[in-house]
């Protein structure tokens, strides 16, 4: 009798619990967003005080650049095979067909395009930053640089926030030019759809204001994935073990905070 | 000269709880202790990369942790620090590694020829052959030769305060041996303040002016060698004896 009676009164409890994550979590976010807006700060210094060398942006820029373009290529055309595939499902009966070439281009420029490629670089680029900076940690090789007289923030973390606002636009303008080619590709093969007719319904309905909007939202996202990383790189503590860790936390962190700015686009620019 | 004055830390516990204690300048300091006593992170705190929670650290008379930015800046620049794991960076070469002991800005301004002439002659002091380590990268090394680059990245800047963690652990004796007889020279040939931390006691004692013993917070010795080799404290006694440790072991702080 008492211990269903315990058993009911932690049901609630039970069911809270998970929720009780979120003051946590908005704790968490308060004490990031500070130390994120002084590595910012402290990384715009470093630019205006020359601190940074060219040389390690430009190889950054090619490891996030170029050698993410065979994965962009595939995100990209499977996205806009998938649109295109889905769009005319949709469409064929109900409306003009030209309508699909609408869909293509808008889903890819606005949405798909940056958002997807982003949550590529989340993996390929951001988890790798961190895993690199987070071993630089605990192999003390951080604390040998500072012990040398050199700033980490400066000579690690500024060029890779640097290429990724290089490179994250480019590889957007890449994956929505790969992922439209496909969707034309598809809508022909699927819904027997023509170039021509595809791209009049696309032509319809396009304002040069959508390419600014996709291309705003790559420049934040190639800001804030590189940044992220860094300053989870830097703070990892305890070992291979905390590498791990914060490689993980720093995936999911990368991830919310792409979803989330990602919804605050459209009340802000799309009005 | 380097004074700790009333060093306090703790991280998830307290770690060092009142340190003081002075090295003369020109002196070698040997840190004796348990492992995970605090050894590394009082050395940190020389340098700033650990900061205390209380108290201060000065060096030559300057405080480091109230003089600002700069003030760290100067005693990094005074010092060399050796890491216990080499700490050597994994992505350039040894060349590389050791060039980047060289300040900053002094690498800017040096003709290419001479930061190869100076890595080459520190290489050459740390008797490993220029000629076969320079392009190595360090996972290329052997563990004896990551602490030489380690040891030549630290002196190659030239600094007047050398900080020694662990210089020799995970060394067979041959290369221990070595890496003493190194460590004794370039103390005294540099003319430099040394603080030596480090699990080979008879090393210590033999090589060291003062010796001191880390041990739940506080120091628990600080003399010269030859009254540490004849203090009746059983956890000191533990170090200057391997029968002794046996006996001591229930004595020292659970903090392994
Ligand atoms: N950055 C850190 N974060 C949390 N704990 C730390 C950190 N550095 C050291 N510690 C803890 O401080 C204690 C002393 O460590 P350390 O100075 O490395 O010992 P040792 O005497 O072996 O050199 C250990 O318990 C260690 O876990
Ligand atoms: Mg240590």
């Amino acid at each position: 009798m008492e211990r269903k009676l315990v058993v009911a009164f932690s049901l609630p409890l039970q069911v809270i619990r998970p929720f009780a994550g979120f003051g946590r979590a908005a704790q968490v976010t308060v004490e990031h967003s500070g130390a994120l807006g002084l590595l910012a700060w402290q990384t715009l210094v470093a630019i205006v005080r020359g601190r940074v060398r060219y040389r390690d942006v430009l190889q950054q820029t090619y490891i996030m650049g170029i050698q993410s373009l065979p994965i962009v290529f595939v995100t990209a055309s499977l996205a806009g095979i998938v649109t295109s595939q889905q769009g005319g499902y949709q469409i064929v009966s109900t409306s003009p067909r030209y309508l699909l070439g609408t869909l293509v281009v808008q889903s890819i420029v606005l949405e798909l395009g940056p958002l997807l490629t982003a949550i590529v670089l989340v993996g390929r680029i951001g988890a790798r930053i961190t895993a690199e900076l987070g071993t630089m940690v605990v192999s003390e090789q951080i604390d040998a640089f500072k012990s040398l007289g050199r700033d980490p923030v400066s000579v690690l973390g500024a060029p890779r926030i640097i290429a990724g606002l290089i490179t994250m636009p480019l590889l957007v303008g890449f994956a929505d030019v790969v992922g439209i080619a496909a969707g034309i590709i598809a809508a022909n093969l699927d819904a027997g759809l023509g170039t021509e007719t595809f791209l009049y319904g696309a032509r319809l309905f396009w304002h040069n204001w959508d390419l600014f909007y996709g291309f705003s939202k790559a420049v934040v996202f190639g800001f804030i994935i590189p940044l992220i990383s860094v300053h989870m790189g830097l703070r990892t503590a305890g070992g291979a073990e905390g590498v791990g860790l914060t490689t993980t936390n720093a995936v999911m962190f990368m991830i919310l905070t792409l979803l989330i700015l990602d919804a605050m686009f459209p009340p802000l620019l799309l009005q | 000269m380097i004074t700790y004055r009333n060093v306090h830390k703790a991280f998830d516990k307290p770690v060092l709880s009142g340190v003081s204690f002075t090295v003369e300048s020109g002196e070698m300091f040997a840190l004796f202790g348990p492992s995970g006593t605090g050894k590394s992170v009082l050395l940190k705190t020389t340098i700033g990369l650990v900061v205390p929670d209380r108290g201060d650290v000065e060096v030559d008379g300057m405080s480091v942790y109230h003089g600002g930015r700069s003030a760290v800046d100067d005693v990094r620049r005074k010092s060399g620090y050796v890491f216990q794991h080499a700490a050597l960076f994994d992505s350039l070469n040894v060349y590389e590694n050791v060039a980047m002991g060289i300040p900053e800005d002094e690498l800017a301004s040096l003709p290419k020829r001479d930061t190869a002439h100076r890595v080459w002659d520190v290489l050459e002091n740390v008797n490993l052959d220029p000629h076969e380590v320079m392009a190595k990268i360090p996972s290329e090394l052997s563990g004896g030769m990551k602490k030489r680059v380690g040891i030549a990245r630290a002196i190659v800047g030239r600094p007047k305060i050398l900080l020694w963690d662990e210089p020799t652990t995970g060394l067979d004796p041959i290369n221990t041996a070595a890496i003493e007889r190194l460590i004794h020279r370039l103390s005294t040939e540099l003319e430099v303040t040394s603080i030596l931390v480090t699990h080979d006691v008879e090393g210590g004692l033999q090589m060291c002016h003062r010796v001191a013993m880390l041990e739940g917070g506080t120091l628990r010795f600080i003399g010269t060698p030859a009254e540490f080799r004849s203090c009746p404290d059983p956890v000191v006694r533990a170090f200057v004896d391997r029968a002794a440790a046996e006996a001591a072991l229930d004595m020292v702080t659970e903090s392994r």
